[in-house]
């Protein structure tokens, strides 16, 4: 079958991926070396190569938590936008919709101005995304349950996005220019150069858990894809299913700025990329997405931290990267996003 | 008992009153029209038949239940929407549009089985589209659109269609060859209730008829006997003739044409 091979193709693509980003780096290992490190350490086969310490410190303290991290977000931020692009009938979505990026990063620059700890801008971060996709959806609520529900929504994520920009442009007016602005305007271009252990172990197990529950929910989003009235009169509940889908999407998306700050571009273009590959239906579509997401963002990190002597923000590098892909997309775009 | 009907339905968009007080009766087998002016409240009877909207008060009550006491499922089980025109922004083909019918009966993480391909199948076969079941559903033609959607229905296994303007931007023969598989689908026992612009079609199709003006209903019961001249001539302010035919069938000829040379 067509689809099982090109699955199997990008599983063995993110594995290599991974393989590679791991071996290169400031202190470049190669592939014999860093294959010997895995499967002894790992499976316990085989004998240790010279400096082992060494080597285990960069591959499984530095640089895995580190990959691990990219894996986790290039999917998380595919299966959201593939989510939201089927939900909202809108080839054009992405998982900013709702606000939620805006919302998340104005949490985190406000928890760089007032908090000293890492862990409490993540706090910050993680409550301001869901205010600001609950602002959303009160917005859409205010205007009642006439006419069609999609459009209140896109209404209220601009409402909502735009709110929480302009309190995030307050907080950098008058953040210090010295201290705070510099973090500030560096963690809102991406970065996963922050990423230890401990971020990664918080934040794996929801992030997980939302890919799967929210790749799962497939064959709904594609009768969502129809229109609410299509898909109540096929026997589905649109409230409860568009919901679950907000509730999960949003969960992803903001563990993804927790984690790397505002990265761009990739939730709005892999879903296009993978619905080229596989077609529309949402079933195979969105696990195609994380695997997509996944490998793409591992390879973008990769050049990001490796090809020049200062690390590049990934935000920026996948706006650059995405905008021509975005474009040579939209070329499919009259054949009906096939 | 009454297979599908409404008593006293009232229904209001905010303040605007849409539907004030109608009845509507359905036999189970039977073709209903609805006729009536743009903007009439047609499109709003058929959404509360299919329970996407709540009357204001009155109720809908389908096999001697109200339509409201039904879950989501149970209601699918019996009563299946043939839209004007479905929007479909991504890319599926045929077989996927017609396997969503099968929906309410798969469990959450199910996988539609064999069962239910079998099913949308032979919805196709019966229509005579299984050859379109690969295509794109955007790349059909208009008349292709319609067949697949009411195969949807099919699939779905309710016997009750409400079909919004089934023959709207279909070219003639699209719109006869519609009109055909209605009729033959009511002679295997489902139920139609749907709009329509065309009181021809209505004629052609027999069955009962309810014009609906300014959210009342003026006239019902058998095709053959409600729509008249009278009636037509107050619905859309014209002026027609309802003439038979050599054959003894109706049509309309509007006055206008008397003053053309032929």
């Amino acid at each position: 079958m067509k689809n099982s091979f090109l699955f199997g193709m990008m599983i063995v693509m993110l594995g290599a991926s991974l393989l590679i980003s791991l071996a290169l780096g400031r202190y470049e290992i190669d592939l014999g070396t860093l294959t010997q490190l895995l499967l002894w350490k790992l499976l316990n086969i085989g004998t240790a190569p010279k400096e082992v310490m060494l080597l285990s410190n960069i591959v499984f303290d530095i640089r895995l938590p580190r990959i691990l991290a990219v894996i986790l977000v290039g999917a998380a931020l595919s299966v959201s936008g593939g989510a939201f692009q089927a939900m909202f009938v809108n080839p054009l979505v992405s998982p900013g919709i709702l606000g939620v990026l805006a919302g998340a990063s104005f949490g985190a620059t406000l928890g760089i101005m007032i908090s000293d700890s890492w862990f409490g801008v993540q706090l910050f971060s993680f409550t301001f995304g869901f205010v600001a996709v609950l602002v959303a959806l009160g917005v859409a609520k205010i205007y009642g349950r006439s006419g069609s529900q999609t459009i209140l929504l896109v209404l209220g994520g601009v409402i909502s996005s735009s709110l929480f920009s302009a309190l995030l442009s307050t907080v950098k007016y008058v953040a210090d220019p010295y201290n705070k602005l510099p973090t500030i305007v560096y963690w809102l271009m991406g970065s996963f150069s922050a990423v230890d252990m401990k971020t990664l172990s918080s934040v794996a197990i929801p992030l997980i858990f939302s890919t799967i529950a929210l790749s799962l929910m497939g064959k709904y989003l594609n009768v969502l894809s129809l229109g609410d009235q299509d898909a109540k009169a096929l026997g589905v509940h649109v409230v409860w299913v568009r919901n679950s889908a907000i509730l999960l999407a949003t969960l992803l998306s903001t563990l993804t700025v927790v984690v790397a700050g505002m990265i761009g571009w990739v939730g709005l273009i892999i879903p296009h990329i993978a619905r080229f590959l596989v077609g529309a239906d949402n079933r195979v579509l969105l696990p195609m997405c994380a695997l997509l997401g996944a490998t793409f963002l591992i390879i973008v990190d990769t050049l990001c931290r490796t090809s020049m002597s200062v690390e590049i923000p990934i935000g920026i590098a996948t706006s650059l990267i995405g905008i021509p892909i975005f474009v040579f997309a939209l070329k499919n775009a009259k054949k009906g996003f096939a | 008992m009454s297979f599908y009907s409404a008593e006293n339905l009232y229904f209001s968009y905010n303040s605007t009153p849409i539907l004030q007080g109608v009845d509507l009766r359905i036999e189970e087998g039977s073709i209903v029209s609805l006729l009536g002016p743009n903007g009439t409240g047609k499109s709003t009877l058929m959404k509360l038949f299919l329970g996407l909207l709540n009357p204001k008060s009155g109720e809908v009550i389908l096999k001697g239940k109200p339509l409201q006491s039904y879950s989501i499922k149970e209601r699918a089980l019996h009563v299946s929407y043939v839209p004007q025109s479905t929007q479909v922004a991504f890319a599926f083909c045929a077989l996927d549009i017609v396997m969503m019918g099968r929906i309410a009966f798969e469990s959450w993480f199910q996988k539609p089985s064999k069962k239910d391909r079998d099913l949308a199948r032979a919805a196709m076969e019966r229509l005579g589209i299984v050859y379109l079941e690969k295509r794109i559903f955007q790349t059909l033609s208009g008349g292709e659109k319609q067949l697949v959607l009411i195969a949807r229905s099919l699939a779905q296994g309710a016997k009750i269609l409400v079909m919004d303007e089934p023959v709207s931007g279909l070219d003639y023969g699209n719109q006869l060859r519609l009109l055909e598989t209605i009729l033959k689908l009511s002679k295997e026992g489902y139920t139609f209730l749907k709009s329509t612009h065309f009181p021809e079609h209505a004629l052609m199709l027999g069955g009962y008829t309810y014009a609906l003006k300014d959210g009342h209903i003026l006239a019902n019961g058998l095709t053959c006997k409600t729509i008249t001249e009278e009636l037509i001539n107050e619905l859309y302010h014209t002026n027609i003739e309802l003439k038979e035919t050599v054959c003894g069938y109706p049509v309309c000829i509007p006055s206008f044409v008397h003053t053309i040379k032929m």
